[in-house]
């Protein structure tokens, strides 16, 4: 067990340093602003500075291959939080990349990984239908061979930065009249083929997401990844990841959760409210001196703070479940002025709370429901066996 | 704070920790059935059961070396306090622990000094106020009917308190020894400091309290949950499991999060208070705001969720319900520790304002 700041060596401190400068350099207001207007979560300039510098190909890969060193990872990590790096697609596209890697023919794998470490190549996932929902084996999306190649028809949510990616991790429906865990065929799809549309959606918390629809697209089969029908397989591991099984080391330099950054932003507001209560306003008054205030705030922080120390899967539940409990007792206690976003004149923290209670709802959604997290934690970790659901109307 | 500061996260346990842990697991697994959490309910405190805990060094281990302890960290402590409340242990070990350690703390617990041996082996027990808004005069002590020493503050002293005939035990939710103390019909009453430092170390005392509590509610809830998570595999409804039903499974997979977080909070929170006192002051309350709550909750869905059977005074289920409300609140509102959190957190922010 240890807490404790990381004594940092020359050699450390100074990439820390030299992180920290480049961050700066890169990241400008202007890059920050820009992503909130947009809400894409991904700036093309500050990605292929990244990608050049290296840091794109030292955070992909393990270290015994050139990767970082556990506390290098966790220095970029803090530190492109630190700065608002637009950065949440990055993650998905070295997932994808992870996942593709053993499956993909050796020139697919070539093309889409150099490209991947450079930063040239986005990735973006395929997996939710518009009448899908959290089951994601229930695939409407067909793909159907056609000679040396394969005609795809069908539609996809939440394939959030396929406007700024190169290719779409796409599952499919290969046997519709196989059961749905044997009918499976993923793709790796090039998102300039002809039949593909992407149009955006706005989500709550002001992210830009897309759905994408699939006319008569073709794709040669060197596109495919792993076994027709096995997508399964291919899809398992890129869950598992998503899901945030987290292997840990034993240095403690590691987040203890997957949307642990979430947790922070949580964190972070948490303790600008304090700081605001604390303060004196222009009539000489502080919000903490109102004892009900002092008591909302403490419960909150006291809620916060476990769901920061909560690990693994919990974690997952946890902060997301915590953000939506904890965020409207902090705006009632900013008062109406936490009504106001981020920009607007005199918002209470500049609209962080605001933030927070908005985005609380998209992290309990994306990347699994929070109910489907809840059903892994019964099933695989209580033991209490697999959700019953009644048969459907006959 | 700077929440991007690196600091590492290691919640892992050594080995020896682990020993530790397994050790007095065992322990109460062979010494404290419900049976004899059950037969103790009339006392609040089985006294066999308390000299054989002494016997193992469960008192002697939280004292430091100096006074004839084994100088144990607080991560060791909830770790036993874990074991506390999952075995629902009829032992005021919690509270003696945490006033011995005071007693240690103001020089008051003299080595030299006979009854101090017997403190430190917990042939006597002391108790304490753990309050953290005391008015002060006639006050419920959670240990008020078996401790031998109890520690109270009184303004800006801290003083011992004896008597001659124990105060009758109150009946109570949380079935602890629990009495009405009446400091000014002690038969003692010993100053044993005042000023700003000795209240500076009761605040670490209730402190420590609050902590261990903590701990001991995770426990708690632990095994109230696994109890109804068996209960619930083996409940048939329309021919399937009611541990198949989400309406069951969620609540017990929320109760399992209530645990992992607790359980690393009160940690880290030990941690702190060992290594690094006044870097997180507020976590030892943050880990009993949220377990007082969260143990409560639990302990009320994992008696729901057995139904009619659940309920029965004789259900294990509603040994643990009844608990689950009364450790945390013979401490008093837990409100009183979440305003403390805010005040700790507000100077600390407000610091961190004017240098930014």
């Amino acid at each position: 067990m240890d807490f404790s700041r990381v004594d940092l060596c020359a050699d450390d401190q100074a990439f820390l340093d030299e992180v920290r400068s480049f961050l700066g350099t890169h990241v400008t207001d202007d890059v920050r602003r820009r992503d909130r207007e947009t809400g894409e979560n991904f700036d093309e300039s500050v990605h292929l500075a990244v990608g050049a510098k290296g840091y794109l190909a030292a955070d992909l890969k393990p270290e015994s291959d050139g990767g970082f060193s556990p506390v290098r990872r966790r220095i970029w990590e803090l530190e492109r939080c630190r700065a608002r790096v637009p950065w949440f697609h990055t993650g998905t596209t070295a997932m994808i990349a992870r996942t593709v890697e053993p499956f993909a023919s050796p020139e697919i794998k070539e093309a889409v990984l150099s490209g991947v470490l450079s930063g040239h190549v986005r990735l973006c996932l395929g997996f939710t239908e518009p009448e899908g929902g959290s089951d994601v084996a229930t695939c409407k999306t067909r793909a159907v061979r056609d000679g040396d190649g394969w005609i795809i028809n069908g539609s996809k949510m939440f394939t959030s930065n396929a406007h700024n990616s190169q290719y779409v991790f796409l599952l499919t429906n290969t046997d519709p009249g196989a059961p749905k865990h044997k009918s499976l065929t993923m793709f790796l799809v090039p998102l300039d083929t002809p039949g593909i549309e992407v149009q955006g959606i706005r989500t709550v918390d002001g992210d830009r997401t897309n759905i994408t629809y699939y006319s008569d697209v073709r794709v040669d089969d060197k596109y495919r990844l792993g076994e027709v029908n096995g997508g399964w397989t291919v899809l398992r591991s890129a869950l598992n990841a998503e899901h945030g099984v987290v292997d840990r080391d034993a240095e403690g330099l590691q987040k203890i959760a997957a949307m642990s950054e979430h947790g922070v932003l949580m964190a972070e507001a948490v303790d600008n409210t304090a700081a605001i209560a604390a303060a004196e306003d222009a009539n000489g008054r502080r919000l903490l001196e109102d004892q009900s205030v002092k008591y909302r705030l403490g419960r909150g922080i006291a809620r916060v703070e476990a769901a920061l120390s909560t690990p693994e899967i919990f974690g997952r539940v946890a902060i997301a479940q915590t953000m939506r409990d904890v965020s409207p007792d902090l705006m009632d206690i900013l008062g109406a002025a936490s009504s106001l976003p981020v920009g607007a004149e005199r918002a209470a923290d500049d609209g962080g709370v605001e933030y927070i209670f908005r985005m609380a709802l998209p992290v309990g959604v994306y990347g699994g429901t929070l109910e489907v997290f809840r059903n892994m934690i019964a099933e695989h970790v209580l033991g209490l066996g697999r959700p019953n659901y009644s048969p459907p109307k006959r | 704070m700077d929440r991007y500061e690196l600091q590492r996260l290691d919640y892992s346990l050594s080995e020896a920790h682990t020993d530790l842990q397994a050790a007095y697991r065992q322990f109460f697994k062979t010494s404290c059935s419900i049976d004899t959490v059950r037969a103790a309910e009339a006392s609040g405190f089985d006294k066999n059961l308390w000299e054989r805990l002494c016997a193992m060094g469960a008192t002697t281990m939280a004292l430091p070396e100096s006074c004839g302890g084994d100088g144990a960290t607080l991560v060791d402590l909830t770790l036993v306090a874990e074991e506390i409340g999952r075995s629902l242990a009829p032992v005021p070990w919690i509270d003696h622990v945490c006033a011995a350690r005071l007693l240690a703390r103001l020089g008051a617990l003299d080595i030299a000094n006979d009854g101090a041996a017997d403190l430190v082996n917990g042939a006597q027990i002391a108790g304490l106020d753990p309050q953290v808004d005391s008015a002060g005069g006639v006050r419920l002590i959670p240990t008020g009917s078996v401790a031998d020493h109890v520690i109270v503050r009184d303004g800006e002293t801290i003083v011992r308190l004896t008597f001659g005939t124990r105060p009758f035990r109150v009946d109570n939710i949380g079935r602890l020894p629990m009495a009405w103390i009446d400091p000014a019909k002690a038969d003692s009453r010993a100053i044993l400091a005042e000023g700003a430092g000795a209240l500076a170390g009761y605040r670490r005392a209730l402190d420590e309290w609050r902590l261990l509590t903590a701990a001991a509610l995770v426990g708690l809830v632990e095994e109230t949950m696994t109890i109804a998570a068996e209960f619930a595999k083996t409940r048939y409804t329309l021919g399937v499991p009611i541990s198949t039903l989400q309406g069951i499974s969620h609540p017990l997979a929320n109760m399992a999060i209530a645990v992992q977080g607790g359980r690393n909070l009160a940690r880290r929170a030990a941690w702190f208070l060992d290594n690094e006192p006044d870097e997180r002051p507020e976590l030892a309350a943050s880990a009993f705001v949220f377990m007082a709550e969260e143990a409560a909750k639990a302990a009320t869905m994992a008696v729901h969720i057995q139904g009619g059977l659940g309920v029965s005074s004789e259900a294990a289920a509603t040994a643990y319900f009844v608990r689950a409300r009364g450790w945390p609140l013979a401490g008093g509102d837990p409100g009183a520790s979440a305003k403390q959190i805010a005040e700790i957190v507000a100077a600390r922010e407000s610091r961190a304002e004017r240098r930014s």
